[in-house]
């Protein structure tokens, strides 16, 4: 049997089925730098799909396309992309920033959530700003014609000598600008209008933890526990 | 409106759908998870997996929408494909598996459909069948068991008495008979 051979073979028991978890895995993996075994998978498919029409169709529940649908956090029908659109872009950040935390998961919905029971501005940049697991969380959320920034922490406040301090972080404005200090009741707001929308939206914000009542000098003091772009959420 | 069913009918839902029309999804949907949810069910005989997994189908079905291409086969075969994948990623994954945690699959009966009961007349449905029908019985009944209930080497072995080491040198046989007789192009 031949490498070619191999390859159809091995093609065949994946269409088939038949093949284990980890074989399965590996051959899914394979077949993204694979062309040949990706071409062969596709053969095998095709040629077994008239057996796709073999068995009886079964209903499903009835209530699964709305179920289906909350998933995707559709239910406005205004905007259906958007939110979906979000969840992309959360989730390639997610794994930039190696947050990919239950927590984050479902801050991602808490946020598919609130977009769709939010009035719909023009543009909202987002960032959720969490470690790890055991790490508080932070939702930014940034409204661009307004110019107003919002900062919900999700868990823990600071400890009471300390504060949490917001900055905008973006190349062109040389040092992190403090955006202030994120203080009870836990959620803070910010006008921007020092800054252009073009450059908010290219900016990163961080969270450093400095003294009570914010840094001394109007520079980052204190560690950086939490950076992150902003991304578009346009909800 | 007719409700969709026709191969043009659902390229033309797809295209909407790839631009994120949640209407033409829900049409989609309406036209095909029966369909997929029969696929689905006989793999996993259970409702609460079939449920989940079919789900999971659709929402890669919206998200992977515009990588559809009409060209390389119709849009249901191409969505069958994907519930049928992530069904046998899932059994698989529920593992192990054993003949005695899925009895129900020792009473499967063989489904192989003779080319003239064949509902579908279509070419492609013809030369497959054909090509079955040249397989031995009881190998022919094993391609149709896994492809159509998901049943693996080890569950193979325990309903034909026979070692997983033979089960997977007939299926690879097999697939080599259905290779030769098919043919190398995509039906």
């Amino acid at each position: 049997m031949n490498e070619l051979d191999d390859i159809d073979a091995l093609a065949g028991e994946y269409v088939l089925g038949t093949l284990d978890a980890a074989e399965r895995a590996a051959i899914a993996a394979r077949r993204r730098r694979e062309p040949a075994l990706d071409r062969a998978i596709l053969r095998w498919e095709s040629q077994f799909a008239p057996l796709l029409d073999a068995g009886e169709p079964i209903a499903p529940p009835a209530d699964l396309f709305a179920r289906i649908e909350t998933r995707l956090g559709l239910p406005e029908r205004e905007r259906p992309g958007n939110v979906v659109e979000l969840r992309r872009k959360l989730s390639l950040w997610r794994s930039v920033a190696a947050a990919s935390t239950a927590l984050a998961a479902s801050l991602a919905f808490f946020i598919a959530w609130q977009g769709i029971h939010a009035p719909a501005p023009e543009t909202r940049l987002v960032a959720v700003l969490q470690k790890d697991s055991a790490s508080p969380a932070f939702l930014v959320t940034v409204d661009l014609p307004t110019r107003t920034l919002t900062v919900k922490p999700l868990t823990s406040p600071a400890a009471p000598d300390k504060s949490y301090e917001l900055w905008l972080i973006n190349a062109k404005l040389g040092d992190p600008r403090s955006l202030g200090v994120i203080s009870a009741p836990l959620t803070v707001s910010q006008r921007l209008h020092g800054y252009d929308p073009a450059t908010i939206e290219a900016s990163a914000v961080a969270i450093s933890l400095e003294p009570k009542g914010g840094s001394p000098t109007g520079k980052v003091t204190g560690p950086v526990l939490y950076s992150g772009p902003l991304i578009s959420a346009p909800f | 409106m007719a409700p969709p069913t026709g191969t043009t009918d659902l390229v033309v839902l797809m295209r909407r759908v790839a631009a994120e029309d949640r209407e033409a999804f829900q049409m989609l949907f309406r036209a095909t998870s029966a369909k997929l949810y029969g696929i689905v069910f006989r793999i996993l005989r259970r409702k609460d997996l079939a449920d989940e997994i079919v789900q999971e189908a659709y929402l890669r079905i919206w998200r992977r929408a515009e990588s559809f291409d009409p060209g390389s086969g119709s849009p249901i075969t191409w969505m069958a494909v994907i519930a049928r994948n992530l069904a046998l990623d899932e059994v698989r994954r529920a593992q192990p598996v054993s003949i005695e945690e899925r009895p129900e699959l020792m009473d499967v009966p063989d489904e192989f459909v003779h080319p003239l009961d064949a509902r579908e007349k279509s070419e492609t449905w013809a030369r497959l069948m054909a090509c079955l029908d040249g397989i031995e019985p009881d190998r022919r009944e094993m391609v149709l068991l896994a492809y159509h209930h998901g049943m693996s080497r080890e569950e193979l072995a325990a309903k034909f008495g026979a070692p997983v080491a033979t089960i997977k040198t007939w299926l690879r046989r097999s697939l080599m008979q259905l290779r030769a007789c098919l043919g190398d192009e995509r039906a």
